[in-house]
């Protein structure tokens, strides 16, 4: 799945802030746990020192039992528990809160009047649950204050950071080369972003100047065309009018269509070339179904060789805005192709919905090529007549008028349908 | 009948000439802006017809001139320019007719007869050839004064004919003429057999002389011999 750059940052920021803080928590735990035992001890320590300078040469045996009674944390035990002096944890049982409290004790020997006793100094310990459970929810804490600052601070200064970027995603994306629309891409003082965008108009302007003069000399190929073909035509013309054998009208004839065929094949290039330039700007209000019944008859009788069934469905009246040569053009190529390839007694079946026009017509029993259909010179059927410019300019009249046109092959039928 | 070709192709004006003459049609050939200019101003011609694009001049300029001077000369452009602003542009220039090259002799000769036609037009407006007479107007064609029962596209095929009488005509340059805009996507010129054969049947049931004559391999011809 495609994730978003910004969310792409947010996310690996957020992964690594949970591990780093996941991690540290031990360790502050640890590292928390060691200092507060050393500091402890340290009191310990001090406290015996202080007892056993101040305290201990006024100490008499008698004394014992009342400092034992009033004093909690330092006791005075008889004999010698341990022989020298031995820090450790221990647990005890407390009656007030009713359960077990760590606590650190400092086993020191001493001798008061030569007796031997031993001092015991400890402190309450904090409880280790306590203490995970304050780490843990003053992480969590930091946690969650970290991670709304993360999302908040790039989704405000990221968004703002990239926008730039995002601008120019936007407009390369809505950029195309027949359309004489140049992107504009934003100013910003980020050095990349320049770079990007200088180099995306380097390269739109490189491209659309190529785009430009190929199509420019395919116009202006076609235009110069024009004359020696009408030079051939002529002269051809002019033969027809002499007398010729039986061969040389046989080659004559060959030569006539020939010369038509270039004639055809110039002017549709011609037609594709300025439809692309935008030559046909204006549109009007059409109706498709007037069309179709006031040039019925032309396409019954170019229907006739190969005797076919023409259906026409009105089903509702098909009411267009379009260029109205370009909209003739895409009918009559539509209507004559279904013609042109279909098979002897074949039919034809046009449907006329409230906004769109299908042609369905019996013809090779496969399926045409969907990928290759509307491109230029490619022809189904080589052995056709056409000159594989057909489906191109139908193509390039629904994209230029925002029409779609569809190739479906169902029940051994071609089905051809522009979605106005 | 005398026209003016301004054509700086001077082999397509050639051509041009070598094709109306039998028909009685005197062609002059111009092939610069300024020749072209001395003989529409010496000399009253019954159509022009005009390039667009000259060595040394433009043939719009031309179109003006002629507006200027008030002269009653029929203008078709002849051009290999084929977009609809110079085609509007030289109509409002006052341009009759505009053939975009290539274009068949005939075509362009029944152009010029149909403009002719038009300039002359005298109350009636009918083409006669011995026993047929057409009447343009109201789309009617009689034989021996009996009118036959003939549609709109026969009588376009048969002013084709007439209209290039004696001439051998290829079947493309017959479809052609029959299908006007759509021609460019036509392939196939087998529907012009049907219309030759209805036309054929209809004259000669009214008792119309035998005319079109098939020629082998090149196409139809109608013929005055």
């Amino acid at each position: 799945m495609n994730k978003k750059l910004l969310n792409k940052t947010t996310t690996t920021f957020l992964i690594f802030s949970v591990f780093v803080l996941l991690i540290s928590v031990p360790v502050f735990y640890y590292i928390t746990e060691r200092l507060y035992i050393e500091e402890t001890d340290e009191t310990l320590a001090l406290h015996r020192d202080e007892f056993l300078k101040n305290k201990l040469p006024k100490f008499d045996a008698k004394d014992i039992a009342l400092w034992n009674k009033y004093n909690r944390n330092v006791q005075i035990f008889p004999k010698h528990i341990v022989t020298k002096d031995s820090l450790f944890s221990k647990v005890y049982f407390d009656e007030l809160e009713n359960e077990n409290e760590p606590y650190r004790e400092l086993n020191t020997p001493i001798l008061i009047k030569g007796q031997p006793y031993t001092y015991v100094g400890r402190t309450n310990l904090i409880e280790k649950e306590d203490l995970i459970i304050s780490i843990a929810m003053l992480f969590l804490v930091v946690i969650i204050i970290l991670l709304l600052g993360i999302l908040i601070i790039t989704k405000i200064s990221s968004r703002k950071l990239w926008k730039p970027f995002y601008d120019t995603l936007d407009q390369i994306q809505g950029f195309e080369i027949d359309k004489n629309k140049k992107p504009h891409f934003m100013d910003t003082d980020v050095e990349e972003f320049n770079r990007l965008n200088k180099s995306l108009n380097r390269l739109i302007e490189k491209n659309t100047d190529i785009y430009n003069n190929q199509r420019e000399f395919v116009e202006n190929a076609a235009h110069e065309l024009q004359t020696p073909l009408a030079l051939f035509q002529t002269k051809i013309d002019t033969l027809f009018q002499l007398d010729v054998t039986k061969d040389q009208s046989q080659v004559l004839s060959s030569l006539n269509k020939d010369v038509s065929r270039l004639n055809r094949l110039n002017k549709n290039l011609l037609l594709l070339s300025k439809i692309e330039n935008g030559n046909y700007p204006d549109k009007e209000p059409i109706i498709i179904n007037e069309y179709l019944k006031k040039h019925l008859e032309f396409f019954t009788e170019q229907a006739k060789a190969k005797n076919l069934n023409i259906v026409i469905e009105y089903t509702e009246k098909l009411k267009i805005e379009g260029n109205p040569s370009l909209t003739e053009v895409l009918i009559n190529n539509l209507f004559l192709n279904a013609i042109r390839h279909n098979n002897k007694n074949g039919k034809i079946i046009i449907t006329i919905t409230s906004d769109s026009i299908t042609f369905l017509n019996t013809g090779q029993e496969t399926a045409l090529i969907v990928d290759k259909l509307f491109n230029r010179f490619s022809k189904s059927n080589p052995s056709s007549q056409g000159n594989g410019l057909g489906m191109a300019i139908i193509k390039k009249i629904t994209e230029i008028s925002h029409w779609k046109i569809s190739y479906a092959f169902d029940n051994n039928l071609h089905c051809f349908t522009v979605k106005f | 009948m005398k026209i003016l070709i301004i054509e700086d192709e001077l082999e397509i004006a050639a051509n041009i000439k070598g094709y109306f003459k039998p028909n009685g049609i005197q062609c002059e050939t111009s092939g610069t802006y300024k020749d072209a200019l001395d003989k529409i101003n010496n000399y009253d011609y019954d159509c022009v017809l005009l390039d667009l694009m000259l060595p040394d001049g433009d043939g719009f300029d031309i179109l003006k001139e002629l507006k200027k001077r008030n002269k009653t000369e029929g203008v078709i452009i002849i051009s290999a320019k084929e977009t609809l602003d110079t085609r509007i542009e030289g109509f409002n220039l006052g341009a009759d007719d505009y053939l975009t090259k290539p274009f068949h002799l005939s075509e362009l000769l029944v152009r010029i007869q149909a403009l002719i036609r038009r300039k002359n037009f005298k109350g009636n407006n009918n083409v006669v050839f011995n026993e047929i007479v057409i009447d343009i107007l109201s789309k009617t064609v009689t034989v021996n004064n009996t009118k036959l029962d003939i549609t709109k596209k026969e009588i376009d095929l048969l002013l084709f004919l007439i209209g290039n009488e004696n001439k051998v005509l290829s079947k493309g340059a017959i479809a052609e003429h029959l299908s006007g805009d759509m021609a460019d996507m036509l392939d196939n010129h087998d529907f012009v057999y049907a219309h030759i054969k209805n036309l054929k049947k209809k004259l000669s049931h009214a008792g119309s002389g035998d005319y079109i004559k098939t020629i082998y391999g090149l196409g139809y011809k109608w013929d005055n011999e």
